[in-house]
C-alpha cells in the first residue's frame, strides 16, 4: 500500500525472519529457454537469486532475498538474453509485508497462548515442540531460531497487558544465555526464572546478567552442568542480590534482606505536625508562589526589618540514573547571590549575601529569574513538612519541589558594569550560563503568626538541578493517569479570586485558624485549605476534627470512586493504611462481598 | 579524605585558621559536617555522642516526612534498620532568627548506601548452607567494604540553639527534618 509502512515492515522483518523476507518478482520475455537457464543467466550476470520459480502463463514467477535485492533486479531490465530483452517486474510488492504481520500476528498469539494472567507467567518452555512454531518454520534453521527470541521480547515489551513476573525457559537446549539475554531489557522487574533442563555449563555468559534483574527472587537451573560447579551458590548470589530461593532452596533470609535493601522510614509527601498548621501552611505556600511567580514585590510587606532572606546553589549534578535530571544545569543568575557557605569561603560575600529588611530582600527578589511554580496543576510534584517553632511561636514549612524560569530577571546583576566584580566575571563569561530552564528548589520559611497576617522572619531558598522528586512513587504515578475525574486539590487555590493589587492584609492566613474544624459539608469559602467534601459525603465532626487535610482529601476521592459511604469509605482508608492505590485495590478485591448499605443510596 | 570537599577541618578544633579565630560560618559548616559524619559512624559506641547532640527536653525528628517522638527511637532505627551510609555536603545555609536564640540550618547533602547487601554490623542475609566452610573462596560475598550504590539527594533542615555557633554542641539540636528529594533508578534502596 503505501510504501514507507512498507519498507518499515521489510525492516522489521530482516531482524525477525529472513526467510520472509523475500520479494516476489515476475521475469518477461525468458521463453527461448529453460527456467533454470534463466536463474542461472541472472545469478551469473545480475549476482541476484531467484528462488522457487515457477512458470505462470508468459511469466516465471519466483522469489529473490530482499526487497534490495528486487529494486536492483529492475535496473538490469532489458538484459539480452537467449534473442531477447528480457523484462522483470515486482509481482506483489506486500507479500513480505503481509509474511512480516502474519509473523508478527503468530508470535503475539504464541505470547498470548503462553501466558498466564492468574500466575502473571510466560511459559516459553520447550519451544521446539509447538506445534505452531514448528509449522511456521521458525525451527528450520538456525538462524530463524536465534532471531525468534529476540524478535519474541520485543513484542512482549510492546505488550502492556503482558505483566510478567515469571519466566519460565526450561527444555530449550541452551547452552548458554547469550539467544536469551533480551529478557532482562525487556522484564527487568523478573521475580522468578526457570532455566532448567538446559545445557548452561559456564558462569561467564551468565555474567551479561549482572546488574540486570534486581528483583529476582527465585532460579530455578536444575539439570544444568553449571549447578555441579563448587562456586555456582554464591556466584549466583553475587549475580542477583535479591536472590532468595535457588533451585528451591532458600539461600538468603528474605525478612533481613528486605530490611537491609529498604529504609524503615518509607517516604510520604506530606508532614504537618497537626492539621491547624497543615492548613494554613498549604495555604499559606500557595498564596506565597502565586505572587512569588506573578508580583514578587507584593510580597514584601510580609517581611519586617529584621526578616531575612538567601539563597544557597546546590550545582552537584545528580547521577545520570536519577529520572529526568538536567546534567547541564545552568547558575548564571543566582550563583552571585549564592550563600552556600560550603562554596563561598569569602566571609565578607557571607555577610554581604544575607538580606535583611525589606528593601534588601526587595533587590534580590527582583535579581532572580521570573518563575511558574505548578503547584496547583502537579500537586504530586510538591511535598512539603511543617513543625511548629515554639521559640518563635511560630511555625517552619518546607516546601520541596520545582519551578520553570520563565524570563531574565528584572535586575541583571551579571550585566553590570564589572564594579567591584572578581576578576572571573571578566573571563569566559558567556550567555549559556543564563539559560532559562527548569529547577528543583527546597525553600523553607519560618514564620510567626501576628494579629491578622503573618510575618515571614526567615526566609532560606536552595536553587539545584531539576530532577524527577524521590516521594513519588513511579508505579502509583503510573495509575493516576488519568487522574481520576473528580480530582480536589489540596492546594485549595482560593487565591485566584483575590484580585493581585489587594494589599498584603489580604495573603495572611487568618490565625489562628477557626477553632474545630467543622463538618465537610460546610462550603469550602469559610475553611480556605480544606477540600469540599461532596454532600453525600457525611463525616462526623468528631472524626473529621481527628483528619488532616491529606486524609480528608484521600476520603473524598475514595468516596467518589467506590460510592461508598462515609463510615465504609473510612474503614476502607483505615484498613489500607490511608494508601490510596491500596484501598482502591482492596474494594476492587471485595466489591462482591460489600454489603448493599455500605453505598450510598 | 575529606570527602566533604571544600575546606578541611577537625570537630572541636579550637581557631587555627588565617583569619584569627573561625568565624561562625566556619562553626556553622562544621557543626553540619559533625552531623552527618555522625550518621555515617558504624561504631555503635559513638552513639551516644550523636544523641548528646539533640536536646533532651522534647527535639522533633522528621525523616522523609515520617515523624519520630523521640531522637532516640530514631537514632535506633538509623542504626539498626539502615545499611551504611555515605553524606556528602553540597550546600548550607544559616539564619540566626533574632530573639529566639535560636538558629535554622537549610542544608543538601547527597547521601549513598552500601548496597552490598551488608546491615550496619556487617550481616548479610545469605543463609549458611553446612556449618562454615573453613576455606571459602573469596568473592563479593565476604569482602566487608561497602559497594556503594549511586546518590540520593538529600534536603536537612535544622533548627539548632545559638549556641552552637560557639561551639556548644551539646542538647543543642531542636528540630532535624531530613528527607530525600531525588532518587536515583538503578539503587537496589527501595524508599517506597
Amino acid at each position: 500500500m503505501n510504501g514507507a509502512h512498507n519498507v518499515n515492515d521489510i525492516n522489521l522483518l530482516a531482524q525477525q525472519q529472513q526467510q520472509q523476507n523475500r520479494v516476489k518478482i515476475g521475469i518477461r520475455n525468458w521463453q527461448n529457454a529453460t527456467v533454470q537457464d534463466v536463474i542461472n543467466f541472472l545469478s551469473r550476470n545480475t549476482r541476484i537469486a531467484v528462488m522457487d520459480a515457477i512458470v505462470q502463463g508468459p511469466l516465471v514467477m519466483g522469489y529473490v532475498q530482499s526487497r534490495a535485492d528486487a529494486d536492483a533486479l529492475l535496473k538490469w531490465n532489458g538484459i539480452r538474453f537467449a534473442g531477447n530483452n528480457l523484462k522483470f517486474e515486482i509481482l506483489d510488492d506486500a507479500a513480505g509485508g503481509a509474511g512480516t504481520n502474519s509473523t508478527i500476528t503468530l508470535l503475539k498469539n504464541f505470547l498470548y497462548k503462553r501466558y498466564n494472567t492468574q500466575t502473571k507467567m510466560l511459559d516459553l518452555a520447550n519451544l521446539h515442540a509447538d506445534p505452531d512454531l514448528v509449522q511456521k518454520g521458525l525451527f528450520s534453521s538456525i538462524s530463524t531460531q536465534s532471531k525468534m527470541f529476540p524478535a519474541l521480547m520485543k513484542l512482549a515489551s510492546k505488550e502492556p497487558q503482558l505483566v510478567v513476573e515469571s519466566v519460565n525457559l526450561s527444555n530449550n537446549n541452551l547452552k548458554d544465555i547469550s539467544g536469551i539475554t533480551t529478557l532482562a531489557q525487556t522484564f527487568p522487574h523478573l521475580k522468578n526464572l526457570c532455566l532448567a533442563n538446559n545445557q548452561i555449563s559456564r558462569f561467564r555468559t551468565i555474567e551479561v546478567w549482572k546488574n540486570k534483574f534486581k528483583e529476582l527472587r527465585e532460579l530455578l537451573m536444575t539439570n544444568n552442568p553449571i549447578t555441579s560447579d563448587k562456586l555456582y551458590r554464591s556466584e549466583m548470589m553475587r549475580l542477583f542480590p535479591k536472590l532468595v530461593i535457588l533451585d528451591n532452596v532458600v539461600v538468603r533470609d528474605e525478612q533481613k534482606l528486605m530490611s537491609i535493601y529498604s529504609l524503615p522510614m518509607k517516604i510520604q509527601p506530606y508532614f504537618f505536625e497537626n492539621n491547624e498548621i497543615g492548613s494554613s501552611s498549604t495555604d499559606f505556600v500557595t498564596n506565597f508562589l502565586n505572587f512569588w511567580d506573578a508580583d514578587r514585590v507584593q510580597l514584601l510587606g510580609l517581611y519586617t526589618p529584621q526578616s531575612q532572606f538567601s539563597l544557597s546553589v546546590d550545582s552537584s549534578i545528580p547521577p545520570s540514573s536519577v529520572s529526568e535530571s538536567d546534567q547541564n544545569p545552568s547558575f548564571g543568575y543566582y550563583l552571585p547571590h549564592s550563600r552556600n557557605i560550603s562554596k563561598v569561603s569569602s566571609e565578607k560575600s557571607i555577610e554581604q549575601r544575607l538580606s535583611m529588611g525589606a528593601e534588601a530582600i526587595s533587590n534580590i527578589f527582583r535579581a532572580l529569574p521570573k518563575t511558574k511554580h505548578h503547584l496547583q496543576d502537579m500537586p504530586n510534584e510538591y511535598s512539603v513538612e511543617t513543625i511548629t517553632y515554639p521559640q518563635v511561636s511560630g511555625f517552619i514549612v518546607t516546601l520541596h519541589g520545582f519551578f520553570e524560569e520563565v524570563a531574565k530577571p528584572d535586575v541583571d546583576t551579571n550585566n553590570k558594569s564589572s564594579t567591584g566584580r572578581s576578576r572571573r566575571f571578566n573571563h569566559s563569561h558567556n550567555a549559556s550560563n543564563n539559560r532559562l530552564s527548569k529547577k528543583s528548589f527546597d525553600r523553607t520559611w519560618v514564620i510567626v503568626p501576628t494579629g491578622n497576617g503573618v510575618v515571614v522572619a526567615s526566609d532560606l531558598l536552595t536553587v539545584r538541578p531539576f530532577a524527577a522528586n524521590a516521594w513519588v512513587n513511579p508505579a502509583q504515578q503510573l495509575q493516576q493517569q488519568p487522574p481520576p475525574a473528580p480530582h480536589i486539590d489540596p492546594m485549595n487555590p482560593n487565591i485566584n479570586a483575590l484580585p493581585p493589587t489587594v494589599g498584603m492584609g489580604a495573603i495572611g492566613m487568618d490565625m489562628p485558624p477557626a477553632a474545630p474544624q467543622p463538618a465537610v459539608s460546610v462550603p469550602a469559602i469559610s475553611m480556605p485549605a480544606v477540600p469540599s467534601a461532596p454532600p453525600t459525603l457525611q463525616i462526623p465532626p468528631e472524626v473529621q476534627a481527628r483528619l488532616n487535610p491529606m486524609q480528608l482529601q484521600l476520603l473524598i476521592k475514595l468516596h467518589l470512586e467506590t460510592k461508598l459511604n462515609a463510615e465504609y469509605t473510612y474503614m476502607l482508608a483505615e484498613q489500607s493504611g490511608w494508601n490510596y492505590e491500596v484501598a482502591v485495590k482492596g474494594f476492587q478485591n471485595s466489591a462482591s462481598n460489600i454489603p448493599r448499605e455500605a453505598f450510598i443510596q | 579524605m575529606n570527602r566533604y570537599g571544600g575546606r578541611a577541618g577537625n570537630f572541636g578544633n579550637s581557631g587555627s585558621n588565617s583569619g584569627g579565630s573561625n568565624s561562625r560560618s566556619q562553626i556553622a559548616e562544621l557543626f553540619v559536617k559533625k552531623v552527618l559524619t555522625h550518621l555515617d559512624d558504624t561504631d555503635p559506641s559513638k552513639f551516644h555522642q550523636f544523641l548528646g547532640l539533640f536536646n533532651p527536653n522534647g527535639c522533633k525528628v522528621i525523616i522523609n516526612a515520617t515523624p519520630f517522638a523521640q531522637p532516640t527511637l530514631f537514632l535506633e532505627q538509623w542504626e539498626t534498620g539502615v545499611t551504611q551510609t555515605q553524606h556528602a555536603l553540597t550546600a548550607v545555609d544559616y539564619h540566626v532568627i533574632p530573639g529566639s536564640n535560636s538558629v535554622v540550618f537549610n542544608v543538601n547533602c547527597k547521601v549513598r548506601f552500601d548496597e552490598g547487601g551488608r546491615d550496619r554490623a556487617g550481616q548479610d542475609a545469605s543463609i549458611q548452607q553446612q556449618p562454615q566452610h573453613s576455606q571459602q573462596p573469596r568473592n563479593a560475598l565476604n569482602r566487608t567494604r561497602p559497594l556503594w550504590g549511586s546518590y540520593f539527594g538529600v534536603s536537612l533542615q535544622m533548627v539548632v540553639e545559638e549556641r552552637v555557633l560557639s561551639n556548644d554542641t551539646n542538647g543543642t539540636i531542636l528540630a532535624f527534618n531530613y528527607n530525600m528529594v531525588y532518587k536515583p533508578d538503578d539503587s537496589l534502596m527501595k524508599i517506597h
